[in-house]
């Protein structure tokens, strides 16, 4: 009792006395203030594939397409979509409404332009090879665009649910402007931004998906996740991205907060690097996959915030876990395994970025305890973020520890690794027949029910073969005031809910 | 031994004498593992305890045992510090010895290359070099003495250059000896004063650095400890757990605390100016 | 005048050195401007997209010709463009330079008003307890990491008092001086913590030694009061190597400080180096460095002139 009103009367004093020194800001009009630790990289929308710049660009673009809080299809730009019966062809109607922010409405001439531009190699799009069915792109009207297929691609329109695949005007490509002005159809317009800084956004007056019940956002990018806290805690920030977990579950203790936590579609995995001895083992694998505990890592690593996961992150298609292979911890197994491919112990080195997420090293030390059970001595490297990515495009591994992005659909999750002709075969040094030709089945077939048998086919393959560990999803965080009220999270970690939001006062 | 019985009887410099051979024994224990639990195993399920008898000062993430790690990385911070000072001091002294003897183009070259080491922004040379070579234990104490390594040529080439002028060189100049003779017995033995001080001020530095960089994550790498390191681990644990703050940062305080107060002692005990007011 | 001649000279041999020291180190870290854009999806890109990319971002010829170019561009005061804000580095420098000089100004202006008084309190107090107190503090500040000092200020004053200096959003000192000064007193104050007790210790240390000199005994023994010989005979040549201090000091500080600027989310050039040294926007880092690099020897030199024409036994170039 004692402490909690000292410290009540210490809050009061601490405030009169701020606020005569004239520390306290005034509160900013009707504005969402929003951090993240975390800046955007660019602003082109075909080119940026880093989280920020996604989140920051889907405030700003629309594809045709977007992804519900279900992560179904709905309508963003385009009203309606059909393929044809024999898949080779889809027609989108678009919605008369949609105008960019400078007042032109979003022409089929527009999305013609976008799309090309994507397919073009000089504009160096990584999302490029998930549109390469795309054979030639036709405008019959202002608003119809036909997209004429080189062969059936049922993944393609979850593909342009992406922002990756925006519509951006036509005469900003023809000028050049793209990545530098931000001239989009979404909600908000960018009125300036100061790299790892700031962002200042507005409403957009001209969109078509409603009203938004407030002026604008800032965004305010404060490197250090406990300083986010404190903002909040503070009431000097609404809205924040939290990563770290082991902030995240500080929010709850919070009373003027709220936790937002959602399961993601991205996986923490172990990769094996199976080009190198003796993970050209396959027992040697499978003794890996049942020497790790991954509900431990989960608790320990990410404490408890997560779900263990297979090589399927996305509801529709996850297999239950406990069918896949080994699943549950099996020392034994794993020292049988172990003895049947005549590996008595070995050292390997796993390579992980620092902070990047922010459980790689937690996760890279319990596995390194873990594996110790089976004579197997993890030499643990963190690495800057950038570094480890130019040794994991290489292979350049044993093993590593890796947060690998999710999708809705399994096939553009993985033909990039496991087909024969994935652009990442460098990273997961793995193929196998019945693989890629299970990815090239559920590639083609439309029919749902299908599609799923495929795929669990191709789970619990890929899980026994075990190139890689997967261990578990990670949670998506948001943390608010209690006085903001109306988000809505979105396992893909849109921030489009932003939109449905109210500032209490 | 003159010297250990001016410390000792030094108010100050008796006390962090004190701390540095506690720490000393401290990181022996850890190194031949006498310590109340191995540092490196995960006691997954008492993860998160506050000190309590079984864990000192309690434990991590991860179950492992605090006082045990700190034991450990007292070592490894001690080991980055003496590693990377003595070897910014015998690369500064080679180059202030050179520098300052032959003079010339020489020292000309020599010193402007100091020059832009020092220019360098320090954090950022350290930086920049950790993130070419990788970091690791190795790649710290090549970090840190080289952004101490100018400081030395500094403290070297000024006494070396005017004792180069003065008479005794030349009386042994004139008695025959050997330039390396000169060199290695009188200059050193003259240098030994400025040097000692120079050498346990910088080791307070280096220590200083090292916790700076591994809390930046480019020092030493899990699972080993390090002081910074535990720190940097600890920083968003900072209210479930705030003993893993408190506990390596008082420790790092009291060690650097150590080095400074031990430095101060030796200066006043071996500068000549501060030997006159206190005579 | 000579001895100034002689400074200025070697300032384009040491920032020539700096400036390839800077270049070729920051290419030989492993990631380029791609893989810091796009991440692990830069391994989709097929070579003709990545070979534009590099053409984009000016990495596509070979690092000397980089370098020449470089060069050629700074010698006509053109630090290049930064790929990450797409706009000329020295303005991007210029804008983030005020924070951090005021930074450093008002950490000084911390170090010295604590410092000082301080260190003279203690040297006047002779092993006396408050000579002991103020000597032990003085040891502890500077034994305590940056990072230290600032996670405890953040927390106390988040936990316990409900408030944080605004972060993010920062104002500049013209457009709404005390909020400026709201954001920058708790950054100011962990830096000034150590600063002054560097300050304290040199301050102490002079002063015994200028009270013990012959001249204040003579004022002593002249029945002049001790606070006048203090303050009025003492302290101004007790101040001389404070002013190295602080001057060498502030030197470092304007090269940003990096952990704080991290912790309390400001927009100074130690933040702006390290991000983009995180994007391999190379010609940024160059550009960074060069200026810090200038700034440290023009301040150093200052110090110097200073300390000759403060000390009349000093004669500059009799070294």
């Amino acid at each position: 009792m004692y402490t909690k009103l000292s410290r009540t009367a210490f809050a009061g004093l601490a405030a009169a006395l701020l606020a005569t020194a004239g520390l306290a800001l005034p509160a900013q009009a009707a504005n969402l203030r929003m951090a993240w630790s975390q800046d955007a990289t660019g602003l082109d929308p075909h080119a940026q594939t880093a989280f920020s710049s996604l989140r920051l660009l889907e405030l700003i673009y629309e594809p045709l397409v977007r992804n519900d809080t279900n992560l179904d299809v709905v309508p963003a730009i385009a009203e309606s979509w059909e393929f044809s019966e024999d898949g080779l062809t889809l027609t989108f109607k678009l919605d008369p409404d949609a105008k960019f922010s400078d007042g032109a409405t979003v022409t089929s001439e527009d999305v013609k332009a976008s799309f090309e531009r994507l397919l073009d190699e000089a504009t160096g799009a990584a999302a490029r090879s998930n549109f390469l069915s795309i054979a030639s792109i036709d405008a019959p009207d202002p608003a119809t665009v036909v997209f004429n297929l080189s062969q059936p691609d049922a993944p393609l329109l979850v593909a342009m649910a992406s922002i990756n695949a925006a519509v951006v005007p036509a005469k900003a490509i023809a000028d050049g402007s793209v990545a530098t002005t931000a001239l989009g159809s979404g909600p908000f317009v960018l009125d300036s931004w100061e790299p790892n800084s700031r962002e200042e956004l507005s409403v957009n007056a001209n969109w078509a998906g409603g009203d938004i019940a407030y002026d604008g956002i800032t965004i305010s990018v404060l490197p250090d996740e406990t300083a986010i806290l404190a903002s909040l805690r503070a009431g000097q920030t609404d809205f924040a991205l939290i990563n770290d977990p082991l902030v995240a579950t500080l929010v709850p203790n919070e009373p003027n907060l709220q936790l937002n936590a959602v399961p993601g579609l991205a996986y923490n995995v172990l990769q094996l690097n199976p080009s190198r001895s003796p993970m050209d083992n396959l027992q040697v694998r499978q003794a890996i996959s049942c020497a790790v505990d991954r509900q431990d890592i989960l608790d320990t690593a990410l404490v408890g915030e997560g779900k263990v996961t297979g090589p399927l992150t996305m509801p529709a298609y996850a297999s239950d876990p406990s069918t896949l292979f080994c699943y549950e911890q099996d020392i034994e197994k794993a020292k049988a395994l172990m003895a049947e491919a005549g590996v008595d112990g070995f050292s390997a080195k796993v390579i992980a970025a620092t902070g990047e997420p922010p459980v790689a090293s937690a996760e890279a030390q319990v596995l390194q305890s873990q594996l110790a059970e089976i004579g197997i001595n993890l030499e643990i490297e963190l690495m800057e973020l950038n570094v480890y990515v130019d040794r994991w495009l290489a292979g350049d591994f044993d093993m590593a520890v890796a947060l690998n992005g999710g999708r809705t659909d399994p096939y553009p999750m993985y033909n990039r690794y496991f087909t024969k002709d994935g652009n990442l075969l460098k990273v997961s040094n793995f193929t196998d027949d019945e693989i890629d030709s299970l990815l090239q089945q559920g590639r083609v077939e439309t029919d749902i029910a299908k599609r799923k048998e495929i795929f669990q086919q191709f789970e619990a393959r890929l899980t026994e073969l075990a190139p890689w560990i997967w261990l578990s999803t990670s949670n998506i965080y948001t943390a608010q005031l209690k006085t903001i009220s109306g988000f809505e999270s979105s396992a893909t970690g849109t921030l489009f809910g932003l939109t449905k939001v109210t500032l209490g006062q | 031994m003159r010297i250990l019985r001016a410390i000792a009887a030094h108010p100050t410099g008796r006390i962090g004498a004190g701390i540095i051979l506690l720490y000393l024994l401290l990181a022996l224990c850890g190194t031949i593992g006498f310590t109340p639990h191995n540092p490196l195993q995960q006691f997954r399920i008492d993860r998160l305890q506050g000190p309590s008898a079984t864990y000192l000062m309690g434990t991590d993430l991860f179950g492992r045992d605090t006082a045990s790690r700190l034991m450990v990385g007292i070592g490894q911070s001690f080991l980055i510090a003496f590693a990377s000072v003595g070897l910014a001091s015998l690369v500064g002294t080679i180059i202030g010895l050179l520098a300052g003897w032959w003079g010339g183009w020489l020292d000309g070259a020599f010193m402007r290359s100091m020059d832009v080491l020092l220019a360098f922004p320090a954090i950022l040379l350290a930086l920049l070099i950790i993130a070419i070579v990788g970091p690791g234990t190795f790649t710290s104490v090549v970090a840190i003495a080289a952004v101490y390594t100018p400081i030395f040529a500094r403290v070297v080439r000024g006494p070396t250059l005017s004792l180069k002028r003065r008479e005794f060189v030349d009386a042994a100049r004139t008695f025959g000896s050997s330039e390396r003779y000169i060199l290695t017995r009188h200059l050193l033995l003259n240098l030994v004063a400025p040097l000692t001080v120079q050498v346990t001020l910088a080791l307070a530095w280096a220590l200083l650095t090292e916790a700076g960089l591994s809390f930046l994550g480019l020092g030493t790498q899990p699972p080993a400890p390090s002081l910074g390191l535990m720190m940097s681990e600890a920083r968003n644990l900072m209210q479930q757990a705030p003993w893993l703050l408190v506990f390596p940062g008082l420790t790092i305080m009291l060690g650097i605390l150590g080095f400074n107060l031990f430095g101060d002692a030796l200066r006043d005990i071996l500068d000549p100016r501060t030997q006159r007011r206190t005579a | 005048m000579n001895y100034l001649a002689r400074r200025l000279v070697t300032f384009p041999l040491i920032l020539l050195g700096v400036s390839l020291l800077v270049f070729f180190s920051i290419r030989m870290i492993p990631g380029d401007a791609i893989t810091a854009m796009l991440g692990t999806e830069a391994g989709l890109l097929t070579p003709v997209q990545r070979q534009a990319l590099a053409e984009y971002f000016g990495i596509d010829q070979p690092a000397v010709v980089q370098y020449g170019r470089w060069l050629w561009g700074v010698l006509q005061g053109d630090l290049g463009l930064s790929v990450t804000y797409g706009r000329p580095v020295l303005a991007i420098i210029l804008e983030r330079f005020p924070l951090t000089l005021e930074l450093a100004l008002l950490s000084m202006v911390i170090a010295l008003s604590v410092g000082v008084p301080a260190g003279v309190l203690a040297a006047t107090r002779g092993e006396r307890p408050a000579d002991v107190v103020v000597r032990i503090l003085a040891m502890l500040g500077q034994s305590t990491p940056g990072f230290v000092v600032g996670l405890v200020i953040i927390y106390v004053l988040s936990v316990y008092f409900g408030f944080i200096p605004a972060m993010g959003s920062f104002a500049s000192l013209w457009s709404d001086p005390l909020a400026n000064l709201g954001q920058l007193i708790f950054p100011a104050v962990t830096l000034g913590f150590a600063f002054a007790a560097s300050v304290t210790r040199i301050s102490r240390a002079s002063m015994l030694d200028v009270l013990s000199d012959d001249y204040i005994r003579t004022a002593r023994a002249k029945g002049v009061p001790a606070r006048s010989v203090v303050w009025h005979h003492a302290l101004p040549n007790a101040l001389i190597p404070v002013v190295t201090l602080s001057g060498v000091e502030f030197g470092y500080l304007l090269g940003g400080a990096v952990i704080v600027e991290q912790i309390f989310a400001l927009p100074g050039l130690g933040r702006l180096t390290l991000d983009a040294i995180g994007q391999r926007d190379y010609a940024l880092v160059q550009g960074c460095v060069l200026f810090i690099a200038l700034n440290f020897l023009i301040v150093n030199l200052l110090v110097d002139l200073a300390y000759a024409a403060l000390d009349p036994r000093i004669r500059l170039g009799a070294r």
